[in-house]
């Protein structure tokens, strides 16, 4: 019989990356860490920003360090955010507001969102009248990538550019924004060699270890993350560490940054190789591309348009696409849906997304779960007899 | 004319009886199939403790499950109204009242006066009530003065997250069977928070911010009360008397109604 | 007598003429209400005699501009409406939202789109030959298109409204609007008769008009229309906007509400407490509701969202742009912006003019967008000294409360507003 336990326990070849130890001393000082305390001591900003159609690059070359807004990092109570946003919105929403009504936001000089879905407009609304942040911007997406929604998507990071400018009474020239720009693409082209690195059969790094990179990313100004992820990227190519596990997985749903959901599911066996989360893929997934002779800030819009999309975008057709074109790529025997509960974009997605998944013969198993989830014993056992089903049928 | 308050809850029956504002008597007994005889059993019980020279003629508030249809009632009003007015009595500085009762828990904020401003109620579930705590020290085979006494060595208490008594059990469970179990104390303090989580939640949302007091049976219950007023940061007024709240206000209620008769 | 489709919405038929029957032959009825529900009647019938009658038929959502359909002389099918008149009517609201679970969709998308997944799935609603929807005003009315246009096999447009009021994205709905035009140009066959919609446009300004004109009488003490005779306007826009049978509803309305006001006679016998509504009451609780009212002297004078229109004016000779201007003067839509000072100010007007006691917000457990103002609302309303009353509900789902806890926390409610 296949024993996976003893397969799971016999990776003897495991040794520490050193350098995630640097990511992990972020997330765990954060938002205390080294960086925002020096550059607030030097009279410096940060601004948060909420959603992935917030194009960072603007709030960086304006001399702003841009951190997310991403809640608490565990499955808490969540009583301020409950009384502000009721119990039926999501708890990513109500965990971030929660944060904000305690002031554990207050470091924050600026808040940016967009105006993508319910909850993240409702914490805006709530965000405005209740915590005092110096600057509020949400930005109008469109649901579509028309050529209209493409110019009013234009239009709307012009004007926020322009806000940003009278706000902080400066001028963002051209120069600076390619200068950003190229600074983030760095970032993006190295997440994309990691994650080459998962696509091999046996990855040298977790998708927990990922995560935790990724948390560290919308935390650390991006030279000093790229500097470290150089590192890291060093580190693993000539790593002997070889991850194996029972099924190759990908990750698909709401927002999610509890690197231990992703270990919850790791330790059952299951090998967590992709995902398309806007903590990650989708995040990172696409370049800026600036033609020549084109204003920067026309190809940042248009890359923060058309970017591996979230579900709240039309067609869905095109996140299905994306999700089985990654599928594809990393070679994944099962997907695993995770969903916040009452996040309804992707609740509305699921029953399509699953049908066309299994037209190519990819099992989904559907988790909803409260934003910030370790995994539970239940999860757990779900995950268990997804992995013995997709074994069943190699 | 004595003023008369019952209280019908779903465990116990509570009745006050007041003269002119004046404290007399106070009786708690078992509810019963029946609200009529609930009320009747409790009424006869509290004016046995009365001297036989007090006024013959009285007026009855009743309040809780069925007041209404208690045939010698003269008026029944909302629990609400109750608490607020009974608090103002026996604890004329709060400004809102946390009520936990056996099936459902309530915060009223109040002014001044004993007037309702606000209220907000836990009803749809049993979590953050009586019956809860109660299951729980069941499961745990546990005494509530011995979940009080080993919640105060926990640390930072399980975590026990759910939103409904049935996962909120089993979470419980979960951490009870768990290799290895996590420790008693732990869990109980785990409970109490998860019960003052939601409360706290309801002052929130009415903002029951100071000046808070405690009634209901669970008020008696030292280790959750310790508990709550950490979570809401600050102290809680305990009433001597915390079970008969509303009761206290369903009289206080009467002696208003009496005072509004003789003055027309 | 035409032969029973298989579909439910003859089941609607028919209790809009059994109502119809009972409220003829009681002399006290208001006229206004009988032509009500005859035009629910008309549009039902209609409905369900279009695919025999080789109509083309186009399924919306809530807040669609359906004017572009009327004017195309499409069959509009009101989604929403028509999933929740269907469970009310059959009583199988439980069996429409289990087919909605059965297609994998998750309790926490609101009752109205689960039942009304669940209704096409089941056949319950008739085949559309098209779905058209907008994400005006939440998640769901923006989700739910894609899944009706896979069960039913059928194509679809969507029409994105932007969260902003700017002039640029106004324009941009309007280019939304043509495209959408267009789209239905070609799988209908028919044209867009511009002609026409600038007749519905001229009417529909008239429509809102003649809604402001009732809700200034309604400032009477006490106040001439029913407690809950709001519903009647609100679905009067979503069945038929700025159609001629509205404009004689709203002005036989006017004229009876303006008798009363002449004979200050008020809606209900004793008029103890005026209410502000805000959110829709559970619909199955209708006739409830209703009775508690009269019982407690209770009548909703104002609905800042369902009743209480933005200002502005709609202009006929730029029909497409006046109907994205009504978009955003739609009471609801003022929930779907930014929700700042402009919202709670209406609100606080709102409560100050028509001489509000107290505030019922039915909080709807699957709407999250409405249910994450209560705090602010409340706090808004605070202000002008209004309190509010929070009644957990669903407006379908029956499962989620009873008569009894509603009667419960009204009374409290009311115990509240006469102690003070």
């Amino acid at each position: 019989m296949y024993d996976h336990q003893n397969k799971h326990n016999s990776q003897p070849r495991y040794t520490p990356l050193k350098t995630l130890e640097v990511f992990k001393a972020v997330n765990r000082s954060f938002p205390h860490t080294d960086e925002i305390n020096h550059i607030h001591d030097q009279g410096g900003k940060v601004f948060g920003w909420l959603c992935t159609y917030v194009p960072e690059e603007i709030l960086h070359a304006a001399g702003i360090l841009p951190v997310r807004i991403t809640g608490y990092d565990r499955e808490t109570d969540l009583d301020d955010g409950n009384a502000y946003l009721y119990m039926n919105n999501c708890s990513f929403s109500r965990s971030c507001l929660q944060m904000g009504l305690t002031k554990e936001y207050a470091f924050l000089d600026g808040v940016v969102g967009g105006s993508t879905c319910d909850g993240a407009r409702r914490l805006f609304d709530l965000w405005r009248q209740y915590i005092g942040t110096p600057f509020h911007h949400v930005l109008t997406v469109p649901r579509k990538y028309t050529e209209n929604a493409h110019s009013l998507y234009l239009a709307e990071v012009e004007m926020f550019k322009t806000h940003l400018e009278d706000h902080l009474e400066i001028k963002i020239t051209d120069e600076e924004l390619m200068g950003s720009i190229e600074l983030y693409n760095q970032t993006r082209s190295l997440l994309r060699e990691l994650y080459n690195h998962r696509k091999k059969p046996n990855p040298p790094i977790s998708g927990s270890e990922v995560m935790e990179v990724l948390d560290a990313c919308f935390r650390m100004p991006k030279e000093s993350f790229n500097h470290h992820l150089k590192k890291l990227l060093q580190e693993l190519d000539g790593s002997q560490n070889a991850y194996s596990g029972r099924a190759r997985l990908m990750l698909s749903g709401s927002v999610l940054a509890n690197p231990d959901f992703i270990s919850s599911i790791e330790q059952q066996g299951g090998l967590v190789v992709a995902d398309e989360l806007c903590t990650s893929t989708r995040y990172w997934g696409d370049m800026v591309e600036v033609q020549p002779g084109e204003p920067p800030l026309k190809a940042l819009a248009r890359r923060y348009l058309n970017n591996y999309p979230c579900a709240r975008m039309f067609p869905s057709e095109e996140r299905f696409r994306r999700i089985i074109e990654t599928a594809r790529e990393f070679k994944v025997d099962g997907v695993i849906s995770e969903i916040i509960r009452y996040c309804v974009p992707y609740s509305h997605d699921l029953p399509l997304l699953t049908k066309r998944l299994a037209d190519i013969n990819i099992p989904v198993l559907s988790i909803d779960l409260e934003y910030g989830s370790s995994g539970s014993g239940q999860i757990a056992t779900r995950v268990q007899a997804f992995l013995e089903m997709i074994e069943a049928k190699k | 004319m004595l003023s008369i308050g019952i209280d019908i809850g779903s465990l116990t029956t509570k009745t006050v009886v007041l003269n002119n504002g004046r404290f007399l008597a106070s009786v708690v007994s078992e509810t019963l199939d029946e609200a009529e005889i609930s009320a009747q059993v409790a009424m006869t019980k509290a004016l046995e403790r009365i001297d036989a020279d007090e006024d013959p003629l009285r007026f009855v508030v009743t309040t809780g499950a069925g007041a209404k249809g208690v045939s010698f009632s003269d008026r029944s009003k909302a629990i609400t109204t109750c608490l607020a007015r009974g608090i103002a009595y026996c604890v004329p500085e709060a400004r809102a009242v946390i009520d936990i009762g056996a099936e459902s828990s309530t915060v009223v904020k109040t002014n001044e006066r004993g007037k309702v401003l606000d209220w907000a109620n836990h009803d749809k579930c049993a979590a953050g009530t009586g019956i809860f705590l109660q299951q729980m020290a069941k499961l745990m085979k546990l005494s509530f003065e011995e979940m009080s006494e080993l919640s105060e060595t926990a640390s930072k208490g399980a975590d026990i997250t759910g939103t409904c008594a049935v996962f909120a059990e089993s979470e419980v469970i979960s951490h009870v069977h768990r290799v290895p179990p996590t420790p008693m104390p732990e869990i109980i303090l785990g409970i109490y928070l998860s019960v003052s989580s939601r409360i706290k939640t309801m002052c929130k949302r009415i903002g029951a911010n100071e000046k808070i007091a405690l009634s209901g049976g669970v008020a008696l219950h030292k280790g959750l009360v310790r508990t709550l007023e950490k979570e809401i940061g600050q102290p809680l007024f305990v009433p001597d008397d915390p079970v008969c709240v509303a009761a206290l206000g369903a009289a206080v209620l009467a002696g208003e109604e009496i005072q509004k008769e003789t003055a027309q | 007598m035409k032969k029973a489709a298989n579909n439910k919405i003859q089941s609607i038929v028919r209790a809009c003429r059994i109502i119809l029957r009972m409220i003829e032959a009681d002399p006290n009825t208001r006229h206004s209400q009988k032509m009500y529900y005859r035009m629910l009647l008309q549009y039902y019938t209609r409905l369900r005699d279009a695919r025999e009658n080789g109509q083309f038929i186009a399924a919306h959502t809530v807040f669609f501009p359906a004017e572009i359909l009327l004017a195309m002389d499409i069959i509009p099918m009101h989604t929403e409406t028509t999933t929740w008149m269907t469970s009310l009517f059959t009583g199988e609201c439980g069996d429409i939202l289990a087919a909605g679970a059965r297609l994998g969709m998750a309790t926490e998308i609101c009752a109205p789109h689960r039942g009304m997944a669940g209704a096409f799935a089941s056949g319950a609603l008739p085949r559309p030959d098209v779905m058209v929807w907008s994400n005006m005003v939440c998640d769901n009315t923006a989700k739910s298109g894609e899944l009706v246009m896979d069960i039913c096999g059928c194509p679809g447009f969507f029409i994105d409204r932007p969260f902003k009021d700017s002039g640029l994205e106004k324009t941009y709905m309007a280019g939304e609007i043509r495209d959408m035009i267009a789209f239905l140009e070609d799988k209908s066959g028919k044209k867009m008769d511009y002609d026409r919609l600038s007749t519905i446009v001229e009417r529909m300004d008239r429509q809102i008009e003649l809604t402001r004109q009732v809700n200034e009488l309604r400032k009477n003490v006490p106040t001439p229309f029913s407690p809950l005779g709001f519903l009647e306007l609100l679905t009067i826009d979503y069945l038929f906007p700025g159609q001629p049978e509205s404009i004689e509803y709203l002005e036989t309305l006017k004229a009876e509400l303006e008798e009363m006001v002449k004979q200050k006679k008020g809606a209900i016998p004793k008029e103890r407490f005026r209410l502000m509504t805000l959110f829709i009451p559970p619909m199955y609780l209708m006739s409830f509701l209703e009775k508690l009212s009269v019982e407690s002297g209770a009548v909703s004078v104002i609905e800042p969202f369902f009743t209480f229109w933005g200002e502005g004016r709609l202009d006929a000779s730029r029909p497409v742009e006046a109907v994205v201007e009504k978009a955003y003067m739609i009471p609801e839509t003022r929930m779907y912006g930014p929700l700042g000072e402009s919202a709670l100010e209406a609100i606080k007007k709102c409560a100050r003019e028509w001489k509000v006691d107290g505030a019922v917000y039915y909080a709807d457990v699957g709407c999250r967008h409405s249910c994450a103002t209560i705090k602010l609302f409340k706090d808004a309303l605070a202000e002008v000294d209004v309190p509010v009353l929070t009644i957990d509900c669903d407006v379908v789902d029956q499962t989620v409360t009873s008569e009894e806890e509603v009667r419960d926390k009204m009374e409290r409610f009311f115990e509240l507003l006469e102690d003070r």
